[in-house]
């Protein structure tokens, strides 16, 4: 009957399970070093040198320090970028957050059954970015589209949204706020499910009506989770890539920072150049994502 | 709103449920439709004279057979390769006393958060130099990578909630741990191990920068580039596009409607991008 013992205390002794823990942990770091972390370093690495495969700096890359990036910081596509790329955040964060509460709230209604709502949600999320964009491209398109349609019949003017820069602008936001909407909803309701129905109950015998028990309840109590969306929204539209992608079929007379970065380095075959701006784009991407940890420690403790 | 909460309800579960379907139903309806129907103005709403000529196209003249195949390629074996590389790391994380473990999920969530598109020159260098440009191996590796926070963070969870004394039982019943984990740990966490799958298949299913740089020639081409670039080789693509992209969106929807549930649970857990 002792046998079993020491095996037990040989398999939870420190050594083994340290050991075991890192051989477990060994596959995922390797396969993540190799497509996230040496990436990131190579980055690093190339964009304090002029390498554009195009010409022999290709083979013989040549060190410019940080010339790249005072480039970046004098080149007006650069800025013009960004800037477009802010302009998503601006315009797609808040607008997903309030359609995505908006679908929410009203996922959230005692259905019996539930399916059709869960799908409603989720076909969005599932979609492919490309695929939604193309929809949306064939929806807005000035001649045929739907959209135009609608508003001929309701006796308006046809918009030429395709080719209209603010048009295509706002035509590229609706069609990331309907994509991302719908998962900020499933986040939003998942905050919504966990609060108490006791403090409806009772806020409405003190005899505070909906509007007022929305405000006062349901909102302070959703704010972290409406937080985590809009960080991770901050995040994915900070990326914006795939929707103008389609929806200009390549063209960039609209382009986004990430459409920018590709065009540079992949099309251009600037590498140097390229990886400073990927360099840029990393920093601020990583200080959104620090906030985000901060924030999220922050909760944990 | 007191008079009559039904309809209400009908009300707010038909603009969810339209909110979700419109772009879906539109292309099919479009799909339907001959090119001269599709080209009239003012355009028609439902299909005058019903054709399955566009799918006819697009198994003919296009290759989506082919894009689909490879799209299943790649998201079968990104999947496959992260799910297993994430659970052997989520069981450490979820069992095992392991220093700095606040520190590893930071560092999870903090790759999982990295633009895809300032690791697109690194790794077109890396496929570049080992002549991998246009193989499977260059989008199933990158696209494996990308899912293992997400997954890890899923299966992480869902190994919390299975009783630490199921394993200790069967280690004192003379199991090793490895034996414990296999007999008693997998069996108990299918439904999460299933979870993770879906969500690693849905990103790589639906991922464009990457396949658009590591596999844009013609053959290899992903779903998502395979269609994109039907915009670019026909005068009028809108009639082939949309039956491609029905063909293209009715399995992951099948799929989405089959587990919608766990797909759910999955997304609220792991904290996903979507």
């Amino acid at each position: 009957m002792t046998q079993p013992q020491p095996r037990i205390r040989r398999s939870f002794g420190d050594l083994s399970e340290r050991a075991l823990a890192f051989w477990l942990l060994v596959p995922a770091a390797l396969l993540l070093g190799l497509v996230a972390l040496y990436p990131v370093g190579r980055l690093l690495y190339t964009s304090l040198f002029l390498r554009r495969l195009t010409d022999e700096t290709g083979n013989n890359p040549v060190f410019v320090g940080f010339q790249n990036f005072a480039q970046a910081f004098s080149d007006e596509r650069f800025w013009t970028a960004l800037w477009n790329t802010l302009l998503i955040v601006l315009v797609t964060v808040p607008g997903a957050l309030v359609v995505g509460l908006l679908l929410a709230l009203l996922a959230n209604l005692p259905f019996r059954v539930k399916w059709p709502i869960r799908l409603g949600l989720l076909l969005p999320w599932a979609l492919p970015l490309v695929f939604a964009g193309l929809i949306f491209r064939w929806f807005f398109d000035s001649q045929y589209g739907v959209v135009n349609d609608v508003i001929v019949r309701l006796g308006g003017e046809r918009l030429l949204w395709v080719t209209t820069p603010e048009l295509l602008f706002w035509a590229i936001c609706f069609s990331i706020i309907w994509k991302s909407s719908s998962f900020v909803a499933l986040i939003l309701l998942a905050g919504l499910q966990v609060i108490p129905k006791e403090l409806y109950e009772s806020a409405a015998v003190d005899g505070a009506n909906r509007w007022q028990s929305f405000w006062r309840i349901t909102l302070p109590l959703l704010l972290p989770a409406i937080l985590v969306a809009a960080i991770f929204r901050t995040i994915t539209a900070f990326q914006t890539f795939d929707i103008p992608f389609a929806m200009q079929n390549g063209g960039s007379a609209f382009e986004t920072l990430a459409m920018y970065v590709r065009t540079m380095s992949i099309e251009n075959l600037n590498f140097g150049y390229g990886s400073a701006l990927a360099v840029l784009m990393f920093l601020i991407s990583f200080a959104v994502t620090l906030v985000y940890l901060r924030y999220v420690r922050g909760a944990d403790d | 709103m007191k008079d009559n909460p039904r309809i209400w309800l009908w009300i707010a579960a038909a603009i969810v449920v339209i909110n979700g379907f419109f772009p879906a139903v539109w292309i099919l309806l479009t799909s339907f439709k001959t090119e001269s129907e599709l080209t009239r103005i003012p355009i028609t709403w439902l299909p005058e004279s019903p054709t399955l000529q566009n799918y006819v196209q697009a198994f003919t003249n296009a290759p989506i057979l082919r894009y689909f195949l490879n799209s299943l390629i790649v998201a079968g074996g990104a999947t496959l390769l992260c799910v297993l590389v994430s659970a052997l790391a989520a069981y450490a994380l979820a069992r095992l006393r392991i220093p700095n473990k606040t520190l590893i999920f930071s560092l999870l969530v903090g790759v999982s958060m990295f633009p895809t598109v300032t690791l697109l020159l690194p790794l077109f260098e890396m496929v570049l130099a080992l002549g991998l440009r246009n193989n499977y191996i260059a989008l199933i590796l990158p696209h494996a990578a990308l899912s293992i926070p997400v997954a890890t963070l899923v299966l992480v969870s869902f190994f919390q909630g299975i009783p630490k004394d199921l394993e200790s039982a069967a280690m004192v019943d003379g199991c090793s741990r490895l034996g414990a984990l296999w007999r008693i740990v997998v069996p108990l966490s299918a439904p999460g191990v299933f979870t993770a799958s879906i969500l690693a298949f849905v990103n790589s299913w639906d991922e464009f920068l990457l396949a658009l740089t590591l596999m844009p020639s013609q053959a290899m081409r992903t779903l998502p580039v395979g269609i994109q670039f039907l915009q670019g080789e026909y005068s009028f693509p809108w009639p082939l596009i949309s039956a491609a992209l029905v063909i293209a969106l009715v399995p992951v929807a099948l799929v989405i409607a089959i587990f919608q549930e766990r797909v759910v649970g999955g997304l609220t857990q792991g904290g996903v991008k979507g």
